[in-house]
């Protein structure tokens, strides 16, 4: 009696169909690897950066904040000059009067005196570039300060604008 | 005996778990699918930079940005639209009247400084001059801009 009941439940069971509903799951599968794009990992360097003017303060979260150093601005500030040469690669690097090496260890090496260095007063940079100077080039000497206001555990304060004709030659 | 090994067996595989890791990849693909590529723009060779930082504090991501292309001729790149300088100083005029219109709508004021709280995101090629780049930044500024990022892959 038993076992007729148990037969005649397996009888009424629904027999919901899989197969379809998993050929239309791997259909769907396979348009999402196909569209599917990983997306680059892109970083980026936040600046502020205000129109030309004498003696600006280069300030990472926002431009009315004064600076609590009784230190001028001018002062506080490394200058550095880029010079580009033949297809606007990096020929030169002038930080404050030194001319170094267009190589980026060197770079991270000389900034590395001027910001670890408890005497001397530099916690930002004015990058003077020159116009013919691509982009990629500019990108790299940022990405070393950015690394040696790091290694001095100082807030990266960077800005740059146009190197004028004849200036600082 | 011969009709009962005839056609009684029957295989039935059970589906069902195979169905579950289908629609766990499925739901995978969905999260992770960006169908909205309008910044990334594939003409743009950034350079490589290992200190750029991705934007992962969330007020950064929530803040309004800006995403100008800057193509290798220097050419800010609007839709398929390669526009030059005096092209795009006009686009970047007509950004930053939304950008007013959309504080003044939801009735808040610029900066005391004068201005603007988006930020501009500069994705420039690697192989663009400083020169381009300085136009458009400065066209930027006299509309009001004050913040910038600039674009690079991270690592190498």
């Amino acid at each position: 009696m038993k076992a007729s009941e148990a037969r005649r439940r397996k009888a009424q069971a629904p027999d919901v169909p899989i197969a379809p509903m998993l050929d239309m799951a791997f259909q769907l599968l396979t348009f999402f690897v196909l569209t599917y794009h990983a997306a680059p990992i892109e970083g980026q360097f936040m600046m502020n950066l205000l129109p030309p003017q004498p003696a600006t303060a280069i300030t990472p979260e926002s431009p009315s904040e004064q600076p609590s150093d009784a230190l001028p601005t001018t002062l506080r500030t490394l200058p550095t000059i880029l010079r580009a040469g033949g297809g606007g690669r990096l020929d030169q690097i002038k930080v404050g009067e030194q001319s170094i090496s267009t190589d980026t260890r060197e770079l991270g090496k000389e900034l590395d005196k001027y910001f670890q260095d408890p005497d001397l007063p530099f916690d930002q940079t004015l990058i003077k570039v020159d116009p013919k100077l691509r982009y990629g080039e500019l990108m790299r000497v940022i990405n070393a300060f950015s690394d040696a206001f790091v290694r001095a555990k100082k807030p990266p304060k960077l800005s740059f604008d146009e190197l004028q004709p004849g200036e600082s030659e | 005996m011969a009709g009962s090994a005839g056609g009684e067996f029957k295989a039935e595989p059970n589906l069902t778990p195979l169905l579950d890791v289908v629609f766990q990849l499925i739901t995978f693909f969905m999260l992770v699918i960006n169908f909205s590529n309008d910044n990334y723009d594939k003409r743009v060779k950034l350079p490589v930079a290992d200190s750029a930082r991705p934007v992962e504090d969330a007020n950064q991501a929530n803040v309004d940005r800006l995403v100008l292309n800057i193509d290798h001729e220097g050419h800010l790149l609007e839709g398929n639209e390669v526009q030059p300088l005096h092209k795009a100083i006009e686009t970047i005029k007509r950004h930053a009247g939304f950008v007013r219109l959309g504080l003044k709508v939801a009735g808040k004021k610029p900066d005391p400084g004068g201005g603007l709280p988006t930020v501009i995101v500069f994705r420039v090629d690697r192989d663009a001059d400083f020169s381009s780049l300085n136009s458009m930044i400065k066209a930027c500024q006299a509309q009001g801009f004050r913040k910038f990022a600039f674009k690079a892959m991270s690592g190498s």
